[in-house]
């Protein structure tokens, strides 16, 4: 019997295009996909390559699924240049997703630095969607300037949700900038979020996990539950390329999303 | 020899004159070198000197930007130094050189290809062709107390000769041979990477905006990378044989760099690394310059 | 002779209930050899002046090299090659499409396979016909059929009974020839193989089959190298044993391209075609992003993934080594680093 070729994307096309930040687009493809908060996909620009990116809506809020991309590389230099109606190809979805079933009856804090909110977004508007299933949902969200927030219109919306805190934050004052300054570790700190049947989620640049790890532990909360999504140069997507491993897990395979615990050794 | 080589590491490092001393120790096979870093005067026992120390070692300078250091170095070695100076890649001042009297090195590649050891195999190409057992330049010299004048036996020997037989191939002769050798090429960089003058931050083969030389498909990829590489030697290239030594699939190297440095010395009597004061030759603009476009 | 089995698409390990055992002449054996070429494509080494030995596809049985030199490349390369094409992508009518690329159909015999390399194999269907399963590269297993070489003569840089593995080892081979005075004696371990070399040769009279067992025995006892692999390196992770050990490291891709093992790859898109391409963990580029951070971004770290990968992290999800012991990372080093040294020499612990 003939093996279907695993590395073979389907067809998506584009169905609208956001720009979220000078350098940030959110993609809406028309696609029908099974999936998970957390978990991503492949993208592929026919002639540039693949780049790996988080589904950044949620499962409940279908059909098709958006991604958010930052223009950083050649793929997604590439992929900024396409239009509505152009045709991407996808593979996946890759990866475990979110424990969402672990996470029912406890506290959420969502911690986001920059694009690290797109996974988390996924999982934000899961839970809203399902809000009798969560008890109280706290967001901190920074970035570095007000320019570099994305998904801004959805913030009204969370914030009117049901026992719900939203915090935002930039790092450095500007003018017309009536919420938080400061750093998302800094900010965690004056917050003082509750850890008490809590689970901390953490998305975001390195710096800003190094940094906001500590915090989190000296607040109270276990590593155990303090999950974080990890990204790396996934390539594959299926644990073979060698690329994302850390420790002895591969990060599109066994990840994104792990709790601290599993790969505090790893991640210095 | 060795003994001396050893005292001077511990002096050098006693006296605060170095922070680190670059040589060689035994590899494991107990026959061959090493690279090593020396860091303390209890170490320096571990230094070796003898025909297994075929590295070139300057690359590892690198490793240590802005410190003193000492380094173990043999004629064409410090013809790389010499270079790396002029292209402002290397203080003189951070540098100490222990130099090194060579009477040759193994052909270690040769020893690897036909599983033998090498104890029993002369001297490397490169050897043969080498005029000088002494560095051009030393902060102290260590003599070989062996009988010496084995190197240079055959130096005057024309070194170009492999060169002038390729130059005699017609066009479509030198294509095909050197699409037969580049097929081979597994793009493993050992060439660029033991190349004391492949010191790019980053390399035009690593870059992916676009990428110049793809992987993919066929040899095209491997033939400009090859070529692109040996166009970036030009006039820079010391004839120190790492590349060819480093390639896993034998592929004959040196024999284009050697045909662009011949080139270079007939048409400007320039050749690299053989004058401490030399500017780059690619690098400087003569105002007598026969060709006009420049002016 | 009907090649029913070996025209057919069946997978290496459809293992005889018991080996069979023949001797051949080394005429005999090529005139087999030469017999098979109309209908397969036949790889082994071969000599060539100045480089070493290397396996090629042979137009002639005469070039077959099976003396004691190993291969300097690996057999993988004609299972895991080093650019395939995985997919192609294109317009047609306007729309975009995509559409596999053609598996090759040709069958082929790879001879002169040491066990060390035919083990790495099955280290590689580990990864590749596992979960997620590489077509490509199940085609080129299947389509194969492995006629090994046992070793007459270990290299000094070898250590594959370190890594559980034998000179004389079956694991992953059809057939394994032993080369003795006048020709060989032919080990059949698979249908493949009964299929291809079941109605040559004569049984091997009682001589020969002593020869065999004394052969087995000495070839074992000529591997200098024996060491243990520490049982679990993460309490080392951290320490500044892999800074000092990883000093030489010229951060090149031969050990990892002439590892039999090694299968880190990149996915590049050339010309609206997807390929797979060889890439390695010891370029300083392999991790980088895009962004310009860098998780591995020193030699050291770069290093220890390489010793993690093979005697750690594969070990805790495929329960044995990435590593056969075939000692090509050892031996063509630009600057004769040994790993088989560093991981015996690894402090225990979580020391210095």
């Amino acid at each position: 019997m003939e093996t279907k070729n695993i590395y073979l994307p389907r067809l998506a096309e584009i169905t609208d295009i956001k720009q979220e930040t000078p350098d940030i687009k959110t993609f809406k493809l028309k696609l029908s996909l099974v999936y998970k908060p957390g978990q991503f996909v492949e993208f592929s620009v026919f002639g540039e390559g693949e780049a790996p990116f988080c589904i950044s809506n949620s499962p409940t809020r279908g059909p098709g699924i958006e991604c958010s991309v930052k223009m950083t590389g050649k793929v997604t230099q590439a992929l900024h240049e396409l239009n509505i109606g152009d045709t991407v190809g996808i593979r996946g979805p890759y990866g475990n997703g979110f424990p969402v079933e672990n996470l029912k009856n406890k506290n959420i804090l969502f911690v986001a630095g920059g694009i690290g909110l797109a996974p988390l977004r996924s999982l934000i508007n899961y839970c809203l969607d399902r809000r009798e299933d969560f008890k109280s949902i706290t967001i901190v969200n920074g970035a570095r300037s007000s320019n570099d927030l994305v998904y801004k219109d959805e913030y009204p919306i969370w914030e009117k949700a049901k026992d719900t805190r939203l915090y935002l934050t930039v790092d450095c004052q500007e003018d017309n900038w009536s919420c938080m300054v400061g750093v998302v570790p800094r900010i965690l700190e004056q917050i003082k979020p509750v850890c008490q049947d809590s689970v901390a989620i953490v998305c975001g640049p390195p710096i800003m996990i190094k940094y906001t790890m500590p915090v989190l532990l000296k607040l109270g909360f276990c590593p155990e539950a303090i999950m974080t999504t990890l990204e790396m140069k996934m390539k594959c997507g299926m644990g073979k390329c060698g690329r994302c491993n850390i420790g002895p897990l591969y990060i599109c395979k066994d990840g994104p999303v792990f709790s601290y615990a599993q790969v505090k050794n790893y991640v210095s | 020899m060795i003994e001396e080589l050893r005292n001077k590491a511990r002096e050098l490092l006693k006296t605060k004159q170095v922070e680190a001393v670059i040589g060689y120790q035994r590899a494991s096979d107990g026959l061959s070198a090493i690279p090593c870093v020396i860091r303390s005067e209890e170490e320096a026992g571990r230094l070796i000197w003898d025909a297994a120390c075929v590295y070139n070692l300057c690359g590892y300078l690198k490793d240590f930007r802005a410190k003193k250091l000492g380094i173990v170095a043999k004629a064409c070695d410090v013809r790389a130094m010499i270079v790396l100076i002029s292209e402002n890649q290397l203080n003189r001042d951070d540098v100490f050189i222990i130099g090194m009297e060579c009477c040759g090195v193994v052909d270690e590649k040769r020893a690897r290809v036909s599983g033998r050891d090498g104890s029993d195999i002369s001297s490397a190409d490169k050897c043969k062709s080498c005029a000088s057992c002494v560095p051009l330049a030393y902060d102290c010299l260590i003599k070989e107390k062996r009988e010496k004048a084995k190197v240079s036996e055959d130096a005057d020997k024309d070194k170009y000769e492999p060169v002038r037989k390729l130059e005699a191939k017609s066009l479509s002769e030198k294509s095909k041979s050197w699409k037969d050798e580049f097929k081979r090429c597994i793009r493993c960089y050992a060439c660029r990477q033991v190349c004391p003058m492949c010191y790019c931050p980053r390399c035009v083969a690593d870059q992916f905006m676009p990428v110049w030389f793809s992987k993919a498909g066929g040899i095209e990829g491997n033939f400009s990378w090859n070529v692109a590489r040996a166009m970036h030697l030009a006039g820079r290239c010391i004839d120190c044989g790492e590349c060819e030594r480093a390639c896993p699939v034998g592929i004959p190297l040196r024999d284009i760099n050697r045909k662009i440095e011949k080139d270079i010395k007939e048409l400007f009597g320039y050749e690299a690394g053989m004058k401490t004061d030399a500017k780059p030759f690619l690098a400087c603009f003569d105002k007598n310059d026969p060709e006009d476009f420049i002016k | 002779m009907t090649l029913r089995i070996l025209l057919n698409r069946v997978k290496t390990d459809t293992l005889l209930k018991k080996n069979m055992t023949k001797f051949i002449k080394k005429e005999d054996l090529y005139k087999l050899l030469n017999s098979f070429l109309k209908d397969f494509e036949i790889i082994g080494p071969k000599q060539i002046a100045n480089k070493g030995i290397f396996y090629e596809p042979l137009e002639s049985i005469e070039d077959l090299y099976l003396g004691e030199l190993f291969a300097i490349e690996p057999a993988k390369k004609f299972f895991l090659e080093s650019s395939e094409c995985l997919f192609h992508s294109g317009f047609l009518d306007g729309k975009a499409t995509v559409q596999d690329a053609p598996l090759p159909d040709k069958r082929r015999i790879i001879i002169g396979l040491r066990p060390c390399e035919a083990k790495g194999l099955i280290l590689l269907d580990k990864v590749f016909d596992s979960e997620y399963k590489d077509r490509s590269y199940i085609n080129n297993r299947e389509k194969s059929v492995i006629v090994g070489l046992a070793c007459a003569k270990p290299d000094k840089s070898c250590f594959c009974t370190s890594m559980d593995g034998s000179p004389t080892g079956s694991r992953g081979m059809d057939v394994l020839l032993f080369a003795v005075e006048d020709g060989f004696i032919v080990e059949i371990y698979s249908d493949k193989g009964k299929e291809a070399f079941s109605s040559l040769g004569k049984e091997p009279d009682e001589h020969q089959n002593k020869t065999l067992s004394a052969y087995k025995q000495k070839r074992s006892e000529l591997i200098g190298k024996n060491f243990k692999v520490p049982g679990d390196l993460s309490p080392i992770f951290e320490s500044d044993y892999w800074d000092k050990v990883s000093f030489p490291c010229l951060s090149c891709g031969v050990c990892t391209y002439l590892c039999p093992t090694c299968h880190c790859f990149e996915l590049v898109d050339e010309g609206r075609k997807m390929y797979r391409c060889n890439d390695g963990c010891a370029f300083s580029n392999f991790t980088l992003e895009a962004s310009g951070w860098n998780p591995r971004p020193t030699k050291k770290e770069r290093y220890r993934q390489r010793v993690f990968h093979k005697f750690d992290y594969f070990k805790k999800i495929f329960g044995e080594n990435l590593c056969v012991g075939c000692g090509r990372c050892i031996r063509h080093c630009p600057v004769k680093m040994d790993i088989s040294e560093i991981v015996s020499n690894a402090p225990s612990g979580a020391g210095k």
